[in-house]
C-alpha cells in the first residue's frame, strides 16, 4: 500500500516536470535592429587639436570656432573660422547614412574634400576625430570636435 | 647501473642548438673610424662621402650591415643618393630601407630602422627638427668568424645635394650596426662604450655647410633669435613664432613678460600688409618666467587679413618690446628677419 503511494507520488513528479519542461521554453523572434542613421545636427566645437603631434589647445585660441552641419538642408556652416578642411560655407554628405566611411564637405564653388569618418563615443558623448593638411602636405591637423548643447 | 639515454635524432638536437647559440652569441662590435666628408659643397653639386668602419668579431655568424645617415628632410637623401659598402668580406650595395619600410629592427620594441634610428639617436645635436634618419641594410648578409677583424667602407654619393634650394648649415651623422644586434652593447663587458657596442654613431662636430641655392639659409647648428614651427609652412597653417632672448649675452630685450612681433606680409597679387600693434594678436608671451622663450601662435592668413583669393607669399619681421620703439631683426641687427611661405 505503502509503496504503491510513493509510486503514485513520483509519476505525478513527473508529469509536473515534464509540463514544466514543456511549458519554460518558448520560441523567441528576434526582430533585427535597424542600425540608426548617422545625424550630425547641431552645433560642434573643436575639443582636441593637434599639429603634427603637438597640443594646439593651449597656444591657440579654438572657442571661438565652430561648425554647424544642418542634416535637412545638407548644408553645414564655419562660424569664426580657423584652418581646417574646408574654409568656407556649403553642403556636406555622408558616404552611407548608416554605416559611413566618407564626410565628404563641399565649400560653395570650391572641389569636394573627404575625410575619413570617425565617430566614436567618448564619454557617453559623440566626437567627430578628423585629420586634415589645410597647408602644407606634410603637417598634419587633428581635430576631435564634440557637439554643443 | 648506467643509464643511457636515447634521444631519437640526437645529431640533429645537438646541430639545432649549436645553431641556436650560434645565432645568439654572434657578435662583433663595430666602431666608425672616420669619416672623409668635405666641409662645405654647392647646392646641386654631387657630394661623396666615406665611412670607415672596423668590426671586431668574438663569435662567428651572419648578419646584414646596417647603415643610417642624418640629413636635412629637404634633402630628399633616400632618392638622391647611392650607398654602397666595401670590405675585407665583400662589396656589394647598400638597399635603401624607406620611412615606411616594414622590416622590423632587431631590439627596436616593434619599429622599423628608420623610427629605432630616430627614437634612439634623436637629431644628433641639430636645432630644427626638420632632419630625418635615412637607412640603408647590405644587399646581402655578411659571414663572420670568431676573431675576424673586419675592415670595410661605407661609400655614400649625393647626387643633386640640398634638392630643397636652400643654402644650410647642418651637423651630418652616420651610424652603422648589424641586423641581428640592432643597437645593443655587450652586457658582459660592463657599460656602454664604443668597444662593447654593436654599434656606432658618429656626428660630424663642424658643420656642414651648402652654399649657393635659391631658398633661405637654414641653420640647423647654431641657436637662432628666432624659430618657427612648422619649419615649412603655408599661410594656411597654424604657426608657432619662438624667439628666443638668451642667445645674445647681454639679452637684446629686457625680461618681461611679453613681446611683440612687428611683421610685413607681401602677398599674392603684390600688396603688402604690415602689422605692427603690439596688441594681443600679436603678443608673444614668455613660457615661463625669466625662461627668455617668448611664443606666438597664429593663422598668418587671419593676422594678415588675405581675402579669397590672396595668398601670404612672405614676410619680413622684427621683434619689439612693448613700446615698439626697441626693434630686434636677423642676428641683432637692424635688418629684419625674413620667411618664406612654401612646403620644401
Amino acid at each position: 500500500m505503502n509503496n504503491h503511494f510513493i509510486l503514485k507520488k513520483q509519476a505525478y513528479l513527473f508529469i509536473a516536470a515534464m509540463a514544466l519542461l514543456w511549458t519554460s521554453c518558448k520560441m523567441e523572434r528576434i526582430a533585427p535592429v535597424t542600425e540608426s542613421k548617422k545625424d550630425l545636427t547641431g552645433t560642434w566645437k573643436v575639443v582636441q587639436a593637434t599639429r603634427n603631434g603637438t597640443n594646439l589647445l593651449p597656444i591657440y585660441d579654438f572657442t571661438q570656432f565652430s561648425i554647424k552641419f544642418d542634416a535637412t538642408t545638407g548644408s553645414y556652416n564655419l562660424l569664426n573660422p580657423v584652418p581646417f578642411i574646408v574654409g568656407a560655407d556649403g553642403k556636406f554628405s555622408l558616404d552611407d547614412p548608416q554605416y559611413p566611411y566618407k564626410l565628404t564637405f563641399t565649400a560653395a564653388g570650391a572641389t569636394p574634400v573627404a575625410t575619413a569618418f570617425n565617430y566614436p563615443i567618448i564619454n557617453g558623448t559623440r566626437q567627430i576625430i578628423m585629420t586634415f593638411s589645410p597647408g602644407c602636405s606634410q603637417n598634419t591637423y587633428v581635430f576631435t570636435l564634440s557637439k554643443t548643447n | 647501473m648506467k643509464v643511457r639515454l636515447h634521444i631519437k635524432g640526437k645529431n640533429l638536437w645537438r646541430l639545432c642548438t649549436l645553431i641556436v647559440l650560434c645565432i645568439v652569441l654572434s657578435c662583433c662590435y663595430t666602431i666608425i673610424d672616420s669619416v672623409d666628408q668635405p666641409g662645405s659643397a654647392v647646392v646641386g653639386s654631387t657630394v661623396k662621402i666615406t665611412v670607415n668602419v672596423k668590426n671586431s668579431c668574438n663569435s662567428s655568424g651572419t648578419a646584414r650591415i646596417i647603415f643610417g645617415f642624418l640629413t636635412p628632410k629637404g634633402w630628399k637623401t633616400g632618392d638622391n643618393a647611392k650607398v654602397t659598402y666595401s670590405s675585407s668580406k665583400g662589396d656589394g650595395n647598400m638597399v635603401l630601407l624607406p620611412a615606411n619600410s616594414t622590416i622590423i629592427a632587431a631590439h627596436s620594441n616593434g619599429v622599423n630602422w628608420p623610427t629605432y634610428m630616430k627614437n634612439f639617436f634623436g637629431n644628433a645635436g641639430n636645432l630644427i627638427d626638420d632632419v630625418e634618419w635615412v637607412a640603408y641594410q647590405s644587399d646581402v648578409p655578411v659571414n663572420y668568424n670568431n676573431g675576424d677583424k673586419i675592415t670595410g667602407t661605407i661609400n655614400i654619393t649625393i647626387n643633386n645635394i640640398g634638392a630643397d634650394g636652400n643654402p644650410t648649415l647642418v651637423k651630418l651623422a652616420y651610424v652603422v650596426a648589424n641586423d641581428q644586434n640592432g643597437f645593443t652593447f655587450d652586457g658582459n663587458d660592463g657599460d656602454s662604450s664604443p668597444t662593447t657596442e654593436y654599434y656606432n654613431e658618429f656626428v660630424n662636430p663642424s658643420c656642414f655647410e651648402l652654399t649657393g641655392g635659391t631658398g633661405d639659409l637654414v641653420d640647423f647648428c647654431n641657436p637662432q633669435l628666432t624659430t618657427i614651427d612648422p619649419p615649412k609652412s603655408l599661410d594656411n597653417d597654424i604657426v608657432t613664432l619662438t624667439y628666443n632672448n638668451n642667445v645674445v649675452t647681454p639679452a637684446l630685450l629686457a625680461n618681461s613678460s611679453a613681446v611683440y612681433l612687428c611683421a610685413t606680409a607681401t602677398m599674392s597679387d603684390g600688396k603688402t600688409v604690415t602689422v605692427c600693434d603690439q596688441s594681443a594678436q600679436t603678443m608673444l608671451t614668455q613660457t615661463s618666467a625669466t625662461s627668455g622663450i617668448y611664443r606666438l601662435t597664429f593663422w598668418p592668413r587671419k593676422l594678415f587679413g588675405a581675402t579669397t583669393g590672396q595668398t601670404v607669399i612672405s614676410m619680413t619681421y622684427f621683434i619689439t618690446d612693448k613700446s615698439g620703439s626697441t626693434k630686434i631683426g636677423y642676428g641683432g641687427t637692424s635688418a629684419p628677419f625674413t620667411y618664406k611661405f612654401k612646403c620644401t
